[in-house]
């Protein structure tokens, strides 16, 4: 698998943590009830940090990471343990229980992958639709039926592997996948959304059964440092925390 | 590999010495073809990139059939003619990280491709035993050989009256056992009345008069209360004609239980060849011209392999649900496997593939091939050599 050929002696005893933004303030909200404190070393920008608070005298190094770089550097053993979205770490590690099978939801960053299509598409409600409409499509437009997406793996298993959606290819989305059918560039998206408002705005339905991926943020930590008392330390932290919530 | 590379060279000489013309193929291939002629388990495994211009998206060949089909089309003076070509060549497939040296990323392959061949039982059964006698060239003794015919499925359904949608979606579903039978229940109605979906309530009112003009005249109607665009590269006619089809099978009998227990009678058989012909002959009687023609065309073809292999023959396996993972074969399918270290691994398989030429974009003529996996073929010889 893939993370195997890492020599475990050499996954560095790091915790990724997101770099900016939301993601960085709740994480490190949520270290700071679980007793920890996230600091940044060197200058005020850096991208080196540590964790503060634990019991015996040692702190926990972190590098401050892009949420993909987190799963990215999981799956490369460049790092222990990361807090990242669950749809990234599905997307970007093969098997991802065979690299990080601990795994702690944190509650907050939920958003769903789905699969959305036109409104227009007034004859398509379930995933059987679409297996049906991408057979006919590529029959009739003598093309294939085009979906774009930044979740090429996750599209690729669900719509082969589950629902037997052989008839498309994917076209690789860097940003604003939703503008994707109207710009002419896709006919269907595979996209993340928490409330469905920017899908609704560009007229496209989610199918009733096109929920690909339930994710929030999650504390992943790699199978072979699953021992390495810090992080375990860390990791029971959170949970207990995680428990207190309503 | 030298070794490797003589064996290949030696089964390359017997096709050209039975008269098959070696061809080259290009490496690359547009991907589109074989995302979409291939099943999903060769096309999770195919190697895909874009032009360095992000124009065109291609592949690393994951198997001969198609190149070798591409090349005639583009190559052949007549391409309705009858052509025999053979190859020997790398091919590329992803395993994951469980690339090994029976699971490699590149190997050789060594096969034929046949068009336009004249009586398919003879053809079928030339092909095969081509294929055994490589494998014996090759050093291999012991294979284990399963054929299957995915025309005899075809034929069934054919013969069985059914909304020509419900037919279609079987067939796509063929290669899926567990969605295949799931559909089977759906059309029977064993599970009940189908479940209510989101895009219900438009059905019910097409379903309350159903014609093209009501189905156009709703969904245009549809749009324009809600201020769609039609964007998604479908037309109107597309999507209205699709929900009619919707609306009429609402109406449609559901598909006698008997039927449907035909169906997995069928795709059950499974044993040596000539009880097999029995098999099928006693559920010929419950169906339909089509299986019946499906089923001659079997025996026909078992006695022409009988006449080409007398020996082999005897250890050969039938499975009727064998090859309904294969999107484009169209009938005959054949699997050879070895046992290399302790397990039973596929080292050549083919069959007949009549429609892809036309789908191609060629003419509609009846074609056949197979191919084998040289690695394995070096490793299976190695290891009976070594235990003779």
């Amino acid at each position: 698998m893939a993370g195997d050929d890492v020599n475990m002696t050499t996954v560095p005893p790091v915790l990724g943590v997101p770099s900016k933004g939301r993601l960085m303030e709740t994480t490190a909200e949520l270290l700071s009830r679980a007793g920890l404190e996230l600091v940044r070393t060197g200058n005020a920008r850096g991208y080196r940090g540590e964790l503060r608070g634990l019991n015996g005298t040692e702190s926990l190094e972190v590098a401050f990471l892009s949420a993909s770089e987190i799963a990215r550097h999981l799956m490369e053993g460049r790092i222990a343990a990361g807090i990242t979205g669950e749809d990234l770490l599905q997307e970007t590690i093969p098997d991802v229980d065979a690299v990080a099978k601990t795994r702690l939801p944190l509650g907050f960053g939920h958003a769903d992958v789905v699969v959305a299509v036109p409104e227009c598409w007034l004859d398509v409600a379930r995933m059987s639709d679409l297996e049906e409409v991408a057979a006919e499509f590529h029959a009739r437009h003598k093309r294939l039926m085009r979906v774009a997406t930044k979740y090429l793996r996750l599209t690729r298993r669900f719509f082969a592997e589950e629902h037997g959606v052989v008839a498309f290819r994917t076209v690789r989305s860097a940003g604003a996948t939703e503008g994707a059918p109207a710009a002419g560039l896709s006919d269907l998206i595979v996209d993340i959304t928490s409330t469905g408002s920017t899908l609704k705005a560009n007229r496209l339905k989610v199918l009733d059964d096109g929920v690909i991926l339930r994710s929030q943020a999650m504390l992943a930590v790699r199978n072979d440092m699953a021992e390495t008392p810090a992080l375990s330390e860390v990791t029971q932290r959170l949970q207990a925390v995680m428990e207190q919530q309503p | 590999m030298a070794a490797g590379e003589d064996m290949g060279q030696r089964i390359l000489r017997l096709f050209r010495r039975e008269e098959f013309a070696p061809v080259e193929p290009p490496i690359v291939q547009p991907a589109d073809v074989f995302l979409e002629k291939s099943g999903e388990a060769i096309r999770a495994r195919t190697f895909l990139f874009a032009d360095p211009d992000g124009r065109e998206e291609l592949c690393l060949r994951p198997d001969l059939t198609v190149p070798t089909c591409r090349w005639h089309l583009a190559h052949a003076d007549d391409p309705a003619a009858e052509a025999r070509y053979c190859y020997l060549g790398p091919v590329f497939r992803y395993d994951g990280a469980d690339s090994d040296a029976l699971h490699p990323r590149e190997f050789m392959q060594a096969g034929v491709e046949w068009f336009g061949g004249q009586s398919a039982p003879q053809a079928d059964a030339e092909v095969l035993a081509l294929a055994v006698k490589a494998v014996r060239a090759a050093g291999v003794r012991d294979v284990a050989t399963t054929l299957g015919d995915v025309g005899l499925i075809r034929a069934l359904l054919e013969d069985i009256a059914m909304p020509p949608r419900w037919r279609a979606r079987l067939l796509r579903r063929l290669r899926r056992p567990r969605a295949f039978r799931a559909t089977l229940a759906e059309l029977t109605g064993e599970n009940g009345p189908r479940a209510r979906t989101s895009i219900s309530p438009l059905i019910d009112a097409l379903a309350a008069q159903p014609s093209m003009e009501h189905a156009l005249e709703l969904a245009e109607k549809e749009l324009t209360a809600r201020g769609l665009d039609l964007v998604g590269g479908r037309t109107l006619e597309e999507i209205a004609a699709r929900l009619l089809e919707k609306a009429e099978n609402r109406a449609a009998e559901p598909l006698p239980k008997e039927k449907a227990a035909l169906i997995e009678r069928l795709l059950a058989v499974s044993g040596p060849l000539k009880p097999a012909i029995v098999q099928l002959g006693r559920l010929t009687e419950e169906a339909g011209p089509a299986l019946r023609a499906a089923w001659e065309a079997y025996a026909a073809r078992v006695e022409r392999i009988a006449a080409l292999l007398p020996e082999e023959v005897m250890n050969m396996t039938f499975d009727a649900g064998f090859g309904r993972t294969f999107d484009y074969y169209t009938g005959f399918v054949f699997r050879l496997e070895a046992a290399i270290g302790g397990r039973r691994l596929p080292v050549g398989g083919g069959g007949r593939y009549d429609d892809m030429l036309a789908s191609l974009g060629g003419p509609a003529v009846p074609a056949l091939g197979m191919a084998l996996h040289l690695p394995r073929l070096a490793a299976a010889a190695r290891e009976q050599e070594a235990t003779a």
